[in-house]
């Protein structure tokens, strides 16, 4: 029984790390239609810019994650005016393709600059809390937990309240007719694509003291990303949440039951799902930004 | 509407088809008679070969991602599948099952395994459209790259197999470029079956097509399947050259990468394009990224951007004018420079959203 | 007479929306039926039923006495029914021949036809329609770079490519230039009284099906508001209820909204029979060619 708690536990902790892991992915897709293929290499680097602040100047990732999301926030508006802009409105295979194509480029900058060691920055907020015998709460994740729940309903009202979020789900409901009432697309883009690389860029930062930091950690933390939004719905926040909880319960649970399962199967696992997902309801289980249908006929 | 201009374009199309024909015929006499020559090494042969490895394999990501219009973003794991499913058979290493079977079953069934497990996961990945095939397909290939590292008993793990050493260069060059030829001229004659102009509809409208008869779950599961046996047939050759396997070199996402690169840079959808693109760019790769070991992802990054925003057609795209353009895959129709005419006289309106 | 198409309470929903609510047709061989409504009546989701694009919620489809309910699409049309679309769907990166030569009868084909080159009869017939749709001169232009007008017309030839007994025509007329329009009719008149093929026409345009059918159904909201012929259609009350509602709704037509992309249905040419019964005469619609937003 306490292991079921245990994995309970586990499952709620990870799924807050995915939330957050997912959240810009889902909202520059929903309202972009730019499937952000170099999603997992933003959240890398996010994640060596908290592991520098950490290893150089002794900074902890929670202290150091709004730097690091006003140096994405900048980052990404670069790559916005540089390269998004361009394949917004393009067939999804060349926005996949060129986001792809910055995908290596981080990788390989990262590798590059940093060796392809491993890293892991420190954080004040470790070790575990004990409820009972063998009933643990990893502390670095439970306030990751709780900065992911912070950040999804600070999102969910920016969407919902603001004029800039309403600007932002008016031009992902339908282009042509914000645009004639008169929202700037091209700021609504920009802002978003920028917003969407810090929120990214914080996801890094406070997972560099849990995840290997490393230049190839990217691509199974696009897919998993991939796997949620499509399940949940295209930039729905709260389904994000929903998503990446099921995600994490589902690995959590699959390591409590099946023997030997590394945080590599659960790669599996949440594709098999994702696969599963997709086709039995393609339209997601959540009530998206966008409306989608992945199935040909 | 803007008609034919420029005089018979028909004519213009067979000058430039004559001009590809004589250039592939001399390539392949040099090809032929290279190892011949006293001062060509086992190190050139074995370049070539993996040229002509990274040829084929481009070629079968042409026959899904360029004729049917499904973009495989997994299409290595069938030449990581061929290459352990040989292995498997082959070796005779402690960590393994030691099955110990001569190379050439080996290999045949090396890629049949490819082949039906092709069948298998095309059957529910191909019932998804545009980017969530693609990502179904990078996801396949991701899974089962873990799986081979986890079932150990079978695929000898992270360890991987070895395989007994097997060294003549020369037949194994033979072979491959054998396969690459009747490759390539199997999909040239392919695209002219109605077979082949089938999978073309699929591409442009698979609604449509599905309506005017054409089963197209069967035609693009057989199509997929056949171009995971092909694939998984040059990585069942590869492993038994390479005399060993593990999960990280048998399965990488390079030779997908290459694949749909060498495919974009000759042009996507046509016969010529992926063999064009892929010798290119494995040239490319051989001259230049071996001098800057560091900075090949770096300039393959930047490459492919650039060819995917600037030379959407591809280098035969600059020859011919009937290759599908990239841009105008996946709905986003008649918005490439090159290709849309106004019609005045039908006021179309595009949307897209 | 049997009923070549026979189609019992067909039911298709989507969500909460009811777009077609128990629907009874038939058509027999060799006849021509129209098929009108207003917007959003669930003409061309009825359609998509019958041909088995969209799957039906409940209801019985039988075509030439095989119930088709459970079929997928292409073996609908191997049986001998095809179609068109509102929406155009033609290959656009192929040529209108080409076009042409992938609309055949897949059905008869055997393997070694299959990975075979497409054979002189069939190219034969594909140039004599394409002739006979004005096309001829066009056959090696890519289909894409065709106005919305000759995109109908190629859609139409490649319906009749596969020598159906049934074809179900979806907007036949909108976008086509007026003069064409009566040529199209004839063809469809010669193509009906030569082969005997059966016409069900979605139409906007009442002349148009005034002029073709013997036998009309009105859809209003998904149901079956009426059926006979052209004259007593015309004269019947709740047809032209379900089409003016309320007096201040044919305004409507003016400045109309652009309606919901998700919609499943209709949205071109709102009000032509408004502007056929008022005797306008109307016949194109300059909506034609729109094109579906990709999802």
């Amino acid at each position: 029984m306490s292991y079921f708690a245990q994995a309970l536990i586990n499952g709620v902790a990870l799924g807050g790390m995915y939330t957050i892991l997912v959240l810009g992915f889902s909202v520059i897709w929903g309202v972009m239609g730019v499937i952000n293929l170099a999603h997992g290499e933003f959240v890398m680097v996010g994640a060596y810019l908290a592991w520098m602040a950490s290893d150089f100047w002794d900074v902890d990732p929670f202290v150091s994650a709004p730097v690091v999301f006003c140096v994405m926030v900048l980052f990404g508006y670069l790559v916005q005016r540089l390269l998004v802009n361009r394949i917004i409105n393009r067939s999804s295979l060349v926005s996949l393709l060129v986001m792809f194509g910055v995908s290596i480029i981080l990788q390989s900058v990262m590798k590059v600059s940093f060796s392809a060691d491993f890293r892991l920055a420190n954080t004040d907020l470790d070790g575990a809390w004990r409820l009972a015998d063998r009933l643990t709460i990893p502390v670095t994740r439970f306030w990751v937990l709780v900065v992911a729940v912070g950040v999804t309903v600070a999102l969910s009202l920016f969407l919902g309240r603001s004029r800039l979020g309403k600007s932002i789900r008016a031009a992902a409901q339908n282009r042509e007719a914000a645009r004639i009432v008169g929202v700037d697309i091209d700021k609504v883009y920009a802002v978003t694509f920028a917003l969407c690389i810090g929120l990214t860029g914080v996801a890094g930062a406070l997972i560099s003291p849990l995840l290997a930091v490393q230049p190839f950690q990217g691509p199974p933390l696009t897919l998993k990303a991939f796997a949620i939004t499509a399940m949940a719905g295209l930039g729905s926040v709260r389904g994000a949440l929903g998503g990446a909880m099921v995600l994490g319960l589902v690995e959590a649970m699959l390591a409590l039951y099946v023997d030997r399962i590394g945080t590599n199967l659960a790669v599996v696992a949440s594709f098999v799902l994702l696969v599963a997902a997709l086709v039995l309801r393609p339209q997601g289980i959540f009530k998206g930004l966008r409306h989608v249908d992945a199935t040909s006929t | 509407m803007r008609r034919e201009a420029a005089g018979d374009p028909g004519s213009r199309e067979r000058a430039a088809g004559r001009t590809v024909g004589a250039t592939a015929l001399a390539a392949l006499v040099v090809l032929v008679v290279l190892p011949l020559l006293p001062g060509t090494s086992n190190a050139t042969l074995l370049t070539l070969t993996l040229m002509l490895t990274s040829i084929g394999v481009a070629i079968n990501w042409n026959l899904t991602g360029g004729f049917t219009g499904y973009v495989d973003f997994g299409h290595a794991v069938w030449f990581g599948i061929g290459a352990y499913a040989a292995a498997i058979l082959i070796s005779l290493q402690s960590n393994g099952p030691q099955v110990g079977w001569h190379p050439v079953p080996a290999i045949v069934v090396g890629a049949l395994v490819a082949g039906v497990l092709a069948a298998a996961i095309g059957r529910v990945t191909m019932r998804l459209k545009g980017p969530y095939f693609s990502i179904a397909m990078l996801g396949t290939f991701v899974a089962v790259r873990e799986i081979v590292r986890v079932w150990s008993p079978l695929t000898g793990g992270g360890v991987g197999l070895t395989l007994p050493p097997y060294l003549n260069r020369e037949l194994f060059y033979y072979l491959e470029l054998a396969l690459v030829v009747v490759l390539a001229a199997f999909t040239w004659w392919l695209r002219h079956t109605r077979f082949g102009a089938a999978l073309v509809a699929i591409r442009e409208d698979e609604v449509g097509a599905e309506t005017r008869g054409i089963d197209t779950t069967r035609f693009k599961t057989a199509v997929f399947s056949f171009a995971g046996l092909s694939t998984g047939l040059f990585g069942a050759l590869w492993a038994y050259q390479n005399t060993f396997v593990d999960p990280d070199i048998a399965f990488v996402e390079v030779r997908t990468i290459d694949a749909v690169m060498g495919t974009m840079l000759g042009g996507l959808g046509t016969v010529a394009g992926p063999i064009l693109g892929a010798t290119v760019l494995y040239w490319l790769r051989e001259l230049l990224w071996a001098n800057l070991l560091d900075y090949h992802l770096l300039t393959q990054g930047v490459l492919l951007i650039v060819i995917v925003l600037f030379v959407p057609r591809g280098l035969v795209g600059l020859f011919d004018r009937r290759g599908a353009s990239l841009l105008e895959l996946w709905g986003w129709k008649g918005r490439s420079r090159g290709l849309r005419q106004s019609s005045a006289a039908g006021g179309e309106v595009e949307a897209a959203s | 007479m049997t009923a070549l198409l026979e189609a019992r309470g067909v039911v298709k929903r989507f969500g909460g929306l009811t777009a077609v609510g128990g629907v009874d047709i038939s058509v027999a061989a060799g006849e021509m039926v129209g098929l009108v409504g207003p917007n959003g009546s669930g003409k061309t989701t009825l359609f998509d039923c019958l041909s088995r694009v969209q799957p039906v919620d409940a209801g019985l489809i039988r075509f030439g006495g095989v119930d088709i309910t459970g079929l997928r699409a292409h073996d609908v049309a191997r049986l001998g029914m095809s179609r068109t679309f509102q929406i155009i769907r033609v290959y656009r990166d192929l040529s209108v021949a080409e076009n042409m030569h992938l609309s055949i009868q897949w059905g008869a084909l055997g393997v070694p036809e299959l990975f075979a080159r497409t054979d002189a009869a069939t190219r034969c017939r594909a140039d004599e329609l394409l002739d006979l749709l004005l096309l001829g001169r066009l056959r090696h232009e890519r289909a894409g770079n065709l106005s919305g007008g000759q995109r109908r017309l190629l859609e139409i030839g490649m319906s009749l490519m596969s020598e159906p007994r049934l074809v179900l025509l979806d907007e036949a007329t909108s976008g086509v230039n007026p003069t064409l329009v009566a040529d199209i009719a004839d063809r469809i008149r010669a193509v009906n009284s030569e082969q005997q093929v059966a016409f069900l026409l979605v139409e906007h345009n009442v002349q148009f099906v005034a002029d073709l059918c013997e036998r009309v159904v009105v859809l209003d909201q998904g149901a079956v508001l009426a059926e006979g012929t052209p004259g007593e259609i015309m004269r019947d009350p709740s047809v032209i209820e379900a089409y003016f509602g309320d007096p201040g709704e044919g305004a409507r037509d003016q400045n109309r909204v652009p309606s919901d992309p998700g919609a499943p249905d209709e949205r071109v040419g709102e009000g032509s029979l408004h502007r056929s019964l008022a005797g306008s005469g109307d016949a194109a619609d300059p909506d034609a060619g729109r094109e579906e937003p990709v999802s």
